[in-house]
């Protein structure tokens, strides 16, 4: 019981990562209107810019997540022009001529990462700023300081999104193109700005998500991006891609699943058994759970 | 009548889509104060005329200007923050949000005076008051119109276009339409409106203008519009 | 023959297949990466069969195709009138089972790989040509298929469906039959090429059949050109040689390299090199020629 109690918690940070990069995709799909298929890889690349920042300012933790944050928001405005070109080229925006123009950046960035860091070699977190030391322990059921961060960090970040989203001028501008880009425009929303600022607010939070996923693995791998791409893409198709609240709950559930799986079974299974659910669940319903938006 | 400021003018406008002339050497005026309608078939070009003033399409030749200061070309977010709005056909309200954020997205620009500008729309329409937290899509089709009609007024517009209110309505529901934009009209707002109703849309305004496959064919104020034969052979059927 | 020269030509082939069978399903706007996963599949299998219970290579082939066709075929069932995004993700996370189930089968070699596997004939001159001629048999079969098939009713509506998939279903094409019969032409092709591949090498290891594979073939098309097969035909020797062209520093960069290549074509050609208007202009040119003799 206790296991489980742990892996819950601990599920429910996982989760809240992946509800928070499901829903940096979705900003992009329904304002920008691009499938971007590598967003969880530029999180990974931040991770590592974090990293090399620690590692040079003897762990300025602040300085580090702005370095973060900084990375990713760069790394989207740049690639912000190559989507949009892309968009123009042909008569109806060919969402599927994004994906793979987002897939070729993912190469390159995962490539990047292989040759240029330790060898491709996975990369730790200096142990004191995860913490190694329990903040929390009930039996079994021990949380490491680092973990509650990324946990509290984590569903306040998932609160604030879906707050500007519901509650502020821009999350309203934002609905608006999501559901009709030209009767927004009528209203006089000038979709490229708010466009360029979805770029800018999904870079704002992979950086944060960068952030959130060190506190919580202690660890980066080139390879982690691909992982989790995979994984979250999974779950923003059985969300229903475009599906704000179906992405909530998807997103915690396979985090809670994947928690559950790794107490009880050993390691490299537990990402395959996810993956088999996931695909279980996708050839079953192949446009999602809760109905497609696409 | 006395002469009064141009609000909008149209000059000598060329629009296509494509190989497709949709407006050839189209001019018109609307002045302040006025209630202007434009009158044709379906395809004339009116949708065309209008979503090009606001500035969504930009126009192969001609000039728009808006209170003296050319717009065409400007884009459309820049000219309805300028006091131009318009109501596209069809409604054009966002289905899956509330009336309240619908509301809130006209004053988009304009957010100063948005708590003004509720409480004057709520007035004007009550029943939107009663249903601000209802999804749009559970409004009728006369509700839609009057949500839409509701949010061009919380940009605090000076001109309102409006394009082909009455379509898809019940005719009694038409009637309150056009009764509330002649309302609208004598508290301030000057009104360009776009109709293949003609007879209620005339019986309103003051001028009109006829267009056809992409042309003015005639001009001139209501009453002369009502009782000239082609029009009312063409478009009101007597 | 020399070396270098041998592996240009095989692996060239083989590229030139994989790419073929990915875009054969992206006619109808599927990137079928459950390929790179039917080539493991059956790569693995053909081997254990081979090592393990003693068949004969010309024996393992066949079960390799089949078993790709026989999985390509299974997931179609549920996949074959999905959205692109979808078929992309079923194959991404396929290939990441395959490789986990792959990584802790001991039978199989696990992280090891599979090593030594016996000469497909008498020597090692003979397993080469051998080899060599078998896969341009297959490069020749294959590519006459998919030329068949594009000049033929069926290749025309999968244009269409490409463009619109409901204005294409209300002319009345299958969408769902048509989606399905290209994956498991894909996917059998695939198995066929896993196994020779490995072969080639006369070992199978994880690192053969990784993402890095998509994101090349993927280059080749789309470099190439996906609106028609010849693209593939033009692309695959090119930027297989680009890569022994360099000095060994750069071509481990080579993975960065396509992926540059991959987003510049796309967003300055995007219809890639070899567009359809060229090859209808040159079919033009041809005819025109015949006609004159």
């Amino acid at each position: 019981m206790q296991v489980f109690v742990a892996q819950v918690i601990n599920g429910l940070s996982l989760g809240s990562i992946y509800v928070l990069l499901v829903t940096g995709f979705n900003l992009l799909l329904l304002v920008a209107m691009i499938i971007h298929f590598s967003y969880p890889q530029v999180v990974v690349f931040s991770m590592y810019i974090a990293w090399v920042v620690l590692r040079y300012t003897g762990n300025n933790v602040p300085l580090a997540v702005l370095a973060s944050v900084g990375a990713s928001v760069a790394i989207n405005l740049a690639s912000a022009p190559l989507f949009q070109k892309i968009m123009k080229n042909r008569e109806e925006v060919d969402i599927n001529s994004t994906m793979v123009v987002s897939m070729g950046i993912g190469m390159i960035i995962t490539d990047v990462l292989s040759h240029g860091f330790n060898k491709g070699l996975p990369i730790s977190f200096p142990k004191e700023l995860v913490g190694d030391v329990a903040v929390f322990r009930f039996g079994l059921i021990s949380l490491l300081s680092g973990q509650v961060v990324s946990l509290a960090v984590g569903v306040l970040a998932v609160s604030g999104v879906f707050l500007l989203l519901y509650k502020t001028r821009q999350g309203r501008a934002f609905r608006a193109i999501a559901e009709d880009p030209n009767g927004a425009r009528l209203v006089g929303i000038p979709l490229l700005s708010t466009g360029l600022q979805s770029y800018a607010l999904s870079g704002i939070l992979g950086g944060l998500i960068a952030v959130l996923l060190a506190l919580m693995l202690g660890y980066t791998s080139p390879g982690l991006g691909e992982l989790v791409a995979h994984k979250v893409l999974g779950v923003s198709i059985i969300a229903g891609l475009g599906n704000l609240p179906g992405g909530l709950v998807v997103g915690l559930a396979l985090g809670i699943l994947e928690a559950l799986i790794q107490g009880y079974l050993p390691g490299s299974w537990s990402n395959a058994i996810a993956f088999l659910v996931l695909l279980v669940v996708i050839l079953v319903k192949p446009r999602g759970l809760f109905g497609i938006k696409l | 009548m006395a002469p009064s400021e141009v609000l909008l003018a149209v000059k000598d406008l060329e629009v296509s889509y494509g190989h497709i002339n949709a407006l050839s050497g189209v001019s018109l005026e609307v002045c302040r104060g006025e209630i202007v309608v434009l009158i044709g078939a379906n395809g004339a070009g009116k949708s065309t005329l209008l979503a090009t003033s606001l500035g969504i399409n930009l126009p192969r030749a001609g000039s728009v200007t808006f209170r003296g200061k050319l717009i065409s070309g400007q884009p459309a977010d820049r000219n309805v923050r300028a006091g131009l709005c318009l109501v596209p056909e069809g409604r054009g309200v966002f289905a899956a949000m509330s009336v309240l954020d619908n509301l809130l997205l006209g004053a988009h620009h304009n957010l100063r005076a948005v708590e003004r500008n509720l409480v004057r729309v709520y007035q004007w329409f009550p029943l939107l008051k009663e249903r601000q937290n209802q999804v749009a899509r559970t409004l009728s089709g006369g509700e839609r119109q009057m949500l839409a009609i509701a949010r061009a007024l919380m940009s605090s517009p000076e001109l309102i276009m409006v394009d082909e209110p009455s379509l898809g309505l019940a005719p009694i529901v038409v009637n309150d339409i056009f009764q509330i934009l002649v309302r609208l009209n004598q508290e301030g707002y000057t009104i360009l409106l776009s109709e293949q109703n003609a007879y209620k849309s005339l019986k309103c305004a003051h001028r009109g203008y006829v267009l056809e496959t992409g042309k003015i064919t005639l001009s001139g104020t209501a009453q002369e519009l009502l009782a000239d034969p082609g029009v009312r052979a063409a478009y009101i059927g007597a | 023959m020399s070396l270098p020269l041998y592996y240009f030509l095989t692996i060239t082939a083989i590229n030139i297949l994989m790419s073929w069978a990915l875009y054969l399903p992206y006619r109808v706007a599927h990137l079928h990466f459950l390929t790179v996963a039917n080539m493991a599949i059956s790569g693995y299998l053909s081997g254990w069969l081979v090592q393990g219970l003693g068949f004969s290579f010309w024996a393992a082939l066949p079960i390799g195709l089949l078993a790709g066709g026989l999985l390509g075929w299974l997931l179609s069932l549920f996949i074959g009138d999905a959205p692109t995004f979808t078929v992309v993700i079923v194959g991404f996370t396929f290939i990441y089972i395959t490789r986990t189930v792959i990584e802790n089968t001991k039978a199989v070699g696990a992280t090891m790989g599979m090593f030594g596997l016996p000469l497909v004939a008498g020597s090692p001159a003979a397993h080469r040509w051998a080899l060599l001629a078998l896969l341009y048999a297959l490069v020749l079969v294959v590519g006459f298929l998919i030329h068949r098939f594009e000049h033929s009713r069926l290749g025309r509506a999968s244009s269409a469906v490409f463009v619109d998939k409901d204005l294409a279903t209300s002319f009345g094409v299958d969408i769902k039959k048509l989606g399905r019969l290209l994956q498991v032409f894909s996917s059998t092709v695939a198995g066929g090429c896993g196994v020779i591949y490995g072969f080639l090498y006369r070992s199978f290891h994880l690192d053969f059949f990784t993402f890095q594979l998509v994101g090349l073939f993927m280059t080749i098309i789309f470099v190439g050109g996906y609106a028609t097969m010849w693209g593939v035909v033009v692309a695959a020797p090119l930027l297989y040689g680009l890569t022994l062209l360099f000095p060994p520093e750069v071509a481990s960069w080579r993975i960065v390299i396509y992926g540059a290549i991959l987003v510049a074509v796309l967003v300055l050609k995007p219809e890639g090199f070899i567009t359809r208007r060229l090859i209808l202009n040159l079919e033009r040119l041809l005819s025109s020629k015949r006609k004159k003799i």
